[in-house]
């Protein structure tokens, strides 16, 4: 499979400060490929770092045959999903993911709102496209958001938490739509996360990333980390255990 | 009979008429293309009629999503006329796509866009929010007066920790504005004014027009107006935010009632520093009067100033100061009922924000009104 990321020597931090250093890794085309780690160990910002809202400290992040991130006057190489789903409140969820096809597209407005509510449709809310953000649930703001990042076919989804905040059930449909993203469209996905479930059901490969550390401590398939890691960490990590303090 | 093909750059769409209904799809099919996609795929179809349609996909070399949804909801428009489509001969991964945008996945594609109301529907919709938004108004004060008497019964209740800083804010902070604005309609009355008089003789009386209609009216009037602006607007921003990020509802939960955690010390601040605000308004307003007397009327100060003392009565400047308490309560009331009555996010906080401001400008007139008419009756 073709790489569609690589990631070389990366450090991320703020104001100088390095958070994470020596970063390396490479995403393979229709992989979904995750990052872990704890709270606050700098998974969010190293998906800043990558989707360009953040300069790395040194390092490179290489998007091959797609250019760079976030160029002013190309349509967006990727789709992004927040964590808090940053749908328009003042937009239908409809709005919000004709936003990027009115932008970037020439399609005429019946075409555009055939493509969204296509996007929609595939998230399941179609019934829901003329309802505000404030007007469904926090899954259902998750999948729109995931249709509005689908919008333009990029190549590429970054996922920030996508199942944070939300009941098992949605959680797991959740991943459902991930997966099928990944092996019908064949999207790369790569999403951050700490949830345990979504991973091991999710992801082909990921990083395990940690703050004491400074870095990158394990990568892998989950479920080979999970059941053949040495490292104390990843263990703890995988089986959901406080890790053992030295006095 | 030859074979109609139309022709993209990066895709074929060709009609075979001796074949009747069988279209066939070749090349790269992406969203790129979208458009063209879009016009032949569907002129196709239109020029087929109601009538069953083959398409033949085993050309398709790459399909993206969105050219996969275009397709769909073209067969969703063909299904609405009578007709139905079949995508023949194709490739898994082609097939895979079209099932997954497939419009009879989750019920049909076209769905009615919800349609514009009328007039008639505005007009019932406005009266209905003006009768909701008066009758939430009058609940919050009937709460708040409730409030009143608990927080007076036990006023260790009340959260005035934040009082100092309010007043700053909408006090010492809002200073300079207030002085200018009022020193500005002072001499815009005093230039229209001097005018007007210098025509019949009534240089003197310049500082009687000024100076009552600043004291009495304009200076009260102006500075809530501003305080309206700067502070009103702020604390339904303030609270409407507070609302919708559940910080509201989180004060609730730990027992603390938000009127007295967050009204009673708005209402206090504004209270207490309306009437100051307004004191230096009248000052400064009748110092613009004063300014056009010196250069348009060419009077010495002093002549404008004991004509200014003769007019103005304690009495006038306690009328526009009774006005400016009756002032900063409703505006801090209204202010902050607008903000704890937001609802959806964003959006609306900037709904209930503008709505604080028209309501509360609405309400300063009104009061204004019925203030300067009582005082006649009563003949203060």
């Amino acid at each position: 499979m073709a790489k569609v990321l690589q990631v070389r020597d990366l450090a991320i931090g703020y104001d100088g400060d390095v958070l994470l250093e020596e970063i390396a890794f490479d995403v393979q085309r229709g992989e979904v490929y995750a990052i872990l780690g704890g709270s606050g160990c700098g998974k969010s910002t190293l998906l800043r770092t990558l989707i360009g809202l953040q300069p790395p400290l040194h390092g490179r992040v290489h998007f091959t045959g797609i250019g760079p991130p976030a160029r002013a006057m190309t349509p967006p190489a990727f789709g992004v999903l927040f964590q808090s789903s940053a749908l328009f409140g003042s937009s239908t969820l409809l709005q919000n993911v004709l936003l990027p096809l009115r932008k970037w597209t020439d399609l005429p407005v019946d075409a555009a709102i055939a493509v969204a509510m296509g996007r929609l449709r595939l998230v399941g809310l179609e019934p829901f496209a003329h309802h505000l953000p404030a007007e469904v649930s926090g899954g259902m703001r998750k999948r729109a958001a995931i249709a509005r990042a689908l919008a333009l076919d990029a190549p590429i989804l970054f996922f920030d938490e996508p199942s944070a905040g939300l009941d098992p059930i949605t959680s797991a449909e959740l991943d459902e739509l991930i997966v099928t993203l990944s092996r019908t469209l064949m999207v790369t996905i790569v999403l951050v996360t700490h949830e345990l479930p979504s991973i091991m059901r999710t992801a082909d490969q990921c990083i395990m990333l940690d703050r004491a550390a400074g870095g990158v401590i394990a990568r892998g398939a989950p479920r080979d980390l999970a059941e053949r890691s040495v490292d104390a960490r990843v263990q703890a990590f995988f089986r959901r255990q406080p890790l053992a303090r030295t006095p | 009979m030859p074979a109609s093909t139309t022709k993209s750059t990066a895709f074929t769409l060709t009609r075979a008429p001796d074949r009747g209904s069988h279209l066939r799809l070749a090349g790269h099919l992406s969203l790129d293309e979208g458009a063209a996609l879009w016009r032949q795929f569907e002129a196709a179809l239109r020029e087929i009629g109601a009538g069953d349609v083959n398409v033949d996909v085993a050309g398709v070399e790459s399909l993206d999503g969105g050219a996969a949804a275009l397709l769909a909801a073209g067969v969703a428009q063909h299904r609405v006329r009578g007709g139905d489509v079949s995508f023949v001969g194709a490739g898994r991964e082609t097939a895979r796509l079209l099932a997954l945008y497939d419009c009879a996945r989750g019920g049909p594609c076209e769905r009615p866009w919800p349609r514009q109301p009328g007039l008639l529907t505005d007009i019932g919709s406005f009266t209905y929010v003006a009768v909701d938004t008066t009758r939430a108004i009058l609940a919050f004060i009937g709460d708040l007066v409730v409030g009143v008497v608990q927080a007076a019964r036990s006023p260790r209740t009340v959260h005035f920790a934040d009082l100092g800083s309010l007043i700053e804010r909408a006090g010492a902070d809002g200073i300079p504005i207030v002085l200018l604005i009022n020193f500005l309609i002072g001499a815009i009355l005093g230039l229209q004014g001097a005018i007007q008089l210098h025509r019949f003789g009534g240089d003197p009386f310049l500082a009687n027009l000024v100076g009552l209609s600043v004291v009495r009216e304009l200076g009260p009037l102006m500075t809530a107006i501003l305080v309206t602006g700067r502070s009103g607007a702020a604390y339904a921003a303030e609270l409407g935010t507070m609302t919708v990020n559940e910080e509201i509802d989180a004060l609730r939960t730990l027992g603390q009632d938000p009127q007295r955690f967050l009204v009673f010390p708005r209402v206090v601040a504004l209270v207490f520093v309306v009437p100051i605000l307004t004191v230096l308004g009248d000052l400064v307003g009748s110092l613009g009067g004063l300014a056009i007397a010196v250069t348009y009327l060419e009077q010495p100060s002093t002549v404008y100033l004991q004509a200014l003392q003769r007019a103005v009565h304690l009495g006038d400047v306690a009328t526009g100061l009774l006005k400016s308490v009756a002032f900063a309560v409703a505006i801090a009331l209204i202010a902050c009922q607008r903000g704890l009555a937001t609802r959806g996010g964003a959006a609306g906080v900037g709904r209930s924000t503008t709505s604080a401001v028209v309501v509360v400008l609405f309400m300063l007139v009104a009061l204004d009104a019925v203030f300067t008419w009582v005082f006649s009756l009563l003949g203060w």
